[in-house]
């Protein structure tokens, strides 16, 4: 008897542990799940491929549905520019807008796959040229990952695709919007003619037109980023003195940074027209930029970063009124990123990594 | 306006009838209630040094919770929840998760996402009664629960022969709980078996979102998610000698959060995975009697709470190529799973409880804890780890006829946080029936090692943010006084019991630069203005402070009739470095409330002896929660009447029962859109019916309490 409760026993703790062990980590996903997700890439490109030349438009990406539709027309913009030579393709390199946007019931699924898993579907699918064209703003972090991407592809990372495919293939790279900054018909005199266009009606009125751009967290890789912010609003106010160009994230050179060049310039009041300078209008401009009432206005701290540029210049003497429009629906800015797939297309492509990064460096 | 005249009714009766003269002396069961937090020994509540609140399975049971985080948040005034997506935002006193101790018969429940212990660990059918002593004031569980301990004492299966218990409840939004026993006792060996699944399909109190800047009508975010959990546990005690006890358990816990499938806005409700967590536990100890008062016992507990992402879509995330190279674009594919965190942990404990000459009674004791994080894609090397061990001393002592004191000492030692020794005291005044008690406890609580390595995304419908570990934290420590007057009649029991707790470096989640954000960990910070992402990490607030009332009353003014309210006032103040303002600011602790109280009357009769009926009426309510951003949330009363019907008569084997009641009478929703806070989560008025079968087959056995010489029989 007494043999029998201790083997009870036993059984007892055996199956205790068994339960315990039993639950160790299945973690059932293994590599083959890289290669399925690019068949299905692989597959939405041959079956869009029209010709032998493929553009892909790289944006950071968004939730929103005014973003969809805003990437939607320009990728319809590009279609009839560039259509007749090139199959257009449009990609996020933010992970969780690519999930979001493909998920979802009743709502139009949206394919902006990864900008790696696209090109390496566009190397399967033996495009004899690709041209990658950044949306970004400025030079900065979010362009130097497109840069690696396309060194990924041409280096051939994975090992899969074939050599000498890729010795022939022609890279082309579309560079931001305020890439060059010096010479005639540099980018950033070109936006602020754009944008001068743009706001003629405000410029009219004598209203002050100010810029909220992102910034760059600027480092040894993308130290020419930030600047460009600086050249815009030099550039604008040798257009008319009244245009500022400030950050959420530039140091030294935040909303109160803009108020503070105002004030010494002697604009002290007036209306203030308040404007993104974002490829879309989503969260910053809506929030930082347009936000309205309490939950964007600490009146301890006017500088705080989380009140909105809309109280913040309403609050400093000024009536402020937010225009939230992104720099994609601007037709003359758009022009401008259009003119660097122009180039690019006209380019003999790319041969130096160093100069696709820096088209200025000697 | 019908229903605030009823509902004033309703309150104006219970008040009134617990303002009624005392009348006759009748034993109740609150006498004879025995506890055993405050100090690990056992006393009677009314001798209790510790100041020690009780929720008796009697109150369960008139009640008719449907889960730890109903009978808590109905039954007393202390806590207050929100049953979030990621586990249970429990509040005592106005102290998150973190501080509280939630303990299984004296053992600490394991794991947490967010700092949320997911308490449908608990099976409520299975609670035979709840402990809860506020503050740092023991010195036995570790300093580290700062705001109090909840200590679920189970139902032990005492009997000779065979017990089984089946109850089934189901209610609205297809709310199933499900809890079977089978217990056996063959010798000195006893066997019990649990089986418990908890369901919900969750609900929607609104379709109204604030995103995309404007107010989206057709959001199918859920007020609660749709969950399943299932757990499976074995005790096994074996008796080898009279005063010798060694058990082994085992426990296996599923829970499965799902989010809605059907969303149309990619900005706010749809979703790529779902939540899913294994927990596990293994344990083996035993206790030795050595003569009347005096015992030994040695505890080992190893825990697991594994967290995974469970994909309903394909969803790109942090990953190794094929290469072996880090990527953010690492495909899951729906039905796949992904190992978020795995914490696990072991403890060893060994307790001593000795009378001392001159009516000492000593406990000391030894721990020693170790925890191990394994997060592969959320900590900067795919793991950490943390020991702390503990020695600990306690005696409890009659100084003078009219003065118990209780005085414990616990020295922490912590791999990263060095040498730490937290004093307790505590003393009761009997004065006729009337307790004065007063304690002071001091807390000392090392950062966990989420705090220290855990970084994260955490995507909340519209709402992005990076959540970061912080190496350069400093261990928690708290300060906690309370006095409390308690009149403990036969038909009246009363208690008034004031408190503050202060705590220094408190550690919360704030806000921070996204320039803290280390390089290449995640893609979603930069942006060109489309997205927008909140960076957050644990830091050190400068200081923060509870301070409160809390009022207890339980009344019996006739037989059968029991009439019991709590009260709690609150206040709090924080404050912390503001990094994104540079300066100091004060703030409240998020979702604190001023006031919050309940209220209930219990009605039985016994119409047969094979019927008896139970009715009883509740309510519970709050001001205003505050919080810092998303708004407050409202102030809420709910009421709810449920019904108990005994059934078949006590003396023999099968008994059953039946309960039936309607939550929320009033049907009141708080439709506040998403994703501004709500005061109450409470999806309206709800119905329920439960059915209890129990057969016990053998001689009942009894509990002897030890120290007071008191017979408490199991049922």
């Amino acid at each position: 008897m007494k043999k029998i409760k201790f083997f009870a026993l036993l059984a007892g703790m055996a199956m205790a542990m068994g339960l315990t062990s039993a639950c160790s980590d299945d973690d059932d996903v293994t590599t083959n799940n890289w290669t399925t997700y690019q068949n299905a890439v692989d597959s939405q490109v041959q079956a869009a491929k029209k010709h032998d030349k493929a553009i892909l438009l790289v944006a950071f990406g968004s939730t929103w549905q005014m973003a969809f539709d805003a990437f939607d027309a320009t990728k319809a913009t590009y279609e009839q520019e560039f259509g007749d030579d090139y199959d257009i393709y449009l990609s996020f390199s933010s992970a969780i807008c690519i999930n979001r946007a493909a998920a979802g019931e009743n709502t139009t699924p949206r394919n902006y796959y990864a900008p790696n898993f696209w090109l390496h579907a566009f190397g399967r699918s033996e495009y004899n040229e690709i041209l990658v064209q950044s949306l970004q703003v400025i030079p900065g972090e979010e362009f130097n990952r497109v840069i690696n991407y396309i060194k990924d592809f041409a280096n051939n990372y994975l090992g899969d695709l074939d050599d000498e495919y890729l010795s022939q293939v022609t890279l082309k790279l579309g560079s931001p919007l305020l890439t060059s900054a010096e010479g005639d018909g540099n980018d950033v005199d070109e936006a602020a003619a754009a944008l001068y266009s743009y706001c003629q009606a405000q410029v009219n009125n004598g209203d002050v037109v100010a810029f909220m751009g992102h910034g760059n967290p600027d480092n040894y890789d993308s130290y020419k980023a930030n600047v460009r912010y600086t050249e815009l609003e030099e550039s604008l106010q040798r257009l008319y003195s009244k245009f500022y160009v400030g950050t959420v994230d530039m140091p030294d050179n935040y909303k109160n940074n803009v108020y503070d060049r105002m004030q010494a310039d002697g604009v002290t009041d007036g209306t203030v027209q308040l404007y993104p300078l974002m490829s879309i209008a989503g969260d910053h401009a809506h929030n930082d930029l347009a936000g309205e009432g309490s939950d964007y206005w600490d009146e301890e701290d006017p500088d705080s970063e989380e009140n909105s540029w809309y109280e913040y210049f309403s609050h400093m003497g000024y009536t402020a009124e937010p225009n939230l429009t992104g720099l994609l629906s601007i037709p003359a800015i758009l022009d401008i990123w259009m003119q660097h797939t122009h180039e690019a297309v006209n380019s003999e492509g790319l041969e130096d990594y160093y100069h696709s990064m820096f088209p200025e460096a000697d | 306006m019908v229903t605030d005249n009823i509902r004033i009714t309703l309150l104006a009766c219970v008040a009134g009838v617990c303002l009624a003269p005392l009348w006759a002396q009748e034993e109740t069961d609150t006498l004879r209630q025995v506890v055993v937090t405050g100090t690990g020994t056992e006393h009677l509540l009314k001798y209790a040094p510790v100041q020690t609140e009780v929720i008796s399975r009697k109150t369960i049971e008139s009640y008719g919770g449907r889960s730890l985080e109903d009978i808590l948040g109905g039954l007393t005034a202390s806590f207050a929840f929100n049953e979030g997506d990621m586990g249970s935002q429990m509040q005592l006193n106005g102290l998150g998760n973190s501080y509280i101790l939630v303990l299984i018969d004296g053992k600490r429940i394991h794991g947490d996402v967010g700092g949320e212990n997911d308490l449908s660990l608990i099976d409520p059918q299975d609670i035979e009664r709840i402990e809860i002593v506020k503050g740092a004031q023991s010195a036995l569980y570790g300093s580290d629960a700062m705001a109090g301990v909840v200590n679920i004492i189970t139902r032990k299966h005492q009997s000779e022969g065979l017990f089984l218990d089946n109850a089934t409840r189901y209610g609205s939004y297809n709310d199933a709980r499900q809890h079977n026993t089978v217990a056996w006792s063959l010798g000195k060996v006893t066997s019990t078996t649990n089986f418990q699944l908890q369901h919900t399909d969750g609900w929607r109190n609104t379709s109204q979102e604030y995103a995309e800047a404007q107010v989206l009508t057709d959001s199918k975010n859920m007020t609660v998610s749709k969950f399943t959990s299932w757990q499976l546990k074995e005790r096994l005690t074996y008796t080898p000698m009279e005063k010798l006890e060694l058990y082994a358990e085992g426990m296996y816990n599923h829970k499965s959060i799902m989010r809605p499938r059907n969303g149309t806005h990619p900005s706010c409700d749809v979703y790529t995975y779902d939540l899913m967590y294994r927990n596990a536990n293994a344990s083996a100890g035993g206790k030795w009697k050595i003569n009347k008062t005096d015992a030994l016992t040695l505890d080992v507990d190893w825990n697991k709470h594994a967290y995974f992402y469970e994909y309903t879509a394909t969803t790109l995330t942090d990953g190794y190529d094929p290469n072996g190279n880090f990527t953010l674009y690492f495909p899951y594919f729906a039905g796949q799973r992904n190992l978020q965190s795995d914490q696990q942990r072991v403890i060893a404990q060994l307790k001593g409880t000795f009378s001392l000459p001159q009516k000492n009674l000593l406990t000391a004791g030894a721990e020693y804890r170790y925890d191990y994080l394994n997060a592969p894609m959320r900590t900067e090397n795919g793991s950490a780890s943390d020991w702390t061990s503990a020695v600990y001393a306690q005696d409890e002592f009659t100084l003078l006829p009219w003065l118990y004191l209780t005085g414990g000492l616990r020295l922490c030692v912590n791999e990263n946080f060095g040498v730490r020794l937290t004093p307790k005291l505590s003393a009761m005044f009997p004065v006729g029936k009337f307790r004065i008690r007063a304690g002071w406890g001091q807390g000392f609580k090392t950062p966990t090692t989420k705090e220290l390595y855990y970084r994260y995304l955490h995507v909340m419908g519209s709402s992005t943010y990076y959540n970061m570990g912080n190496t350069d934290l400093k261990a928690q420590t708290s300060d906690y006084l309370s006095a409390s007057l308690e009149y403990r009649g036969e038909r009246l029991t009363m208690s008034v019991t004031a408190y503050r707790n202060k705590l220094h470096n408190m550690i919360a989640l704030v806000n921070v630069p996204v320039s803290e954000i280390p390089p290449n960990v995640t893609g979603e910070y930069g942006g060109d203005g489309s997205g927008e992402i909140t960076a957050r990490k644990y830091e050190n607030m400068e200081d923060a402070r509870t301070w409160g009332v809390d009022v207890n009353l339980t009344y019996t003014p006739v037989k059968n009739l029991t009439l019991g309210g709590n009260y709690t006032y609150l206040d709090t103040k924080v404050h912390q470095y503001n990094s994104t303002k540079d300066r100091l600011v004060e703030a409240v602790i998020d979702g604190m409330a001023h006031h919050k109280w309940n209220a209930y009357a219990t009605w039985e009769h016994q119409f047969h002896r094979s019927y008896r009926l139970g009715l009883n009426l509740s309510t519970r309510g709050s001001s205003r929660r505050y919080y810092e951003n998303d708004g407050d949330g409202k102030p809420f009363q709910l009421w709810r009447l449920n019904t108990t019907h005994d059934l078949g008569r006590r003396d023999k084997p099968l008994t059953y029962r039946l309960e039936a009641g309607v939550d929320n009478i009033f049907n009141y929703v708080d439709r506040t859109m998403h994703p501004y806070h709500l005061g109450t989560n409470s999806a309206g008025t709800t119905v329920y019916v439960s059915f209890r079968i129990q057969f016990r087959k053998g001689k009942r056995l009894t509990i002897i309490n030890t120290k007071n010489n008191e017979t408490d029989e199991e049922d």
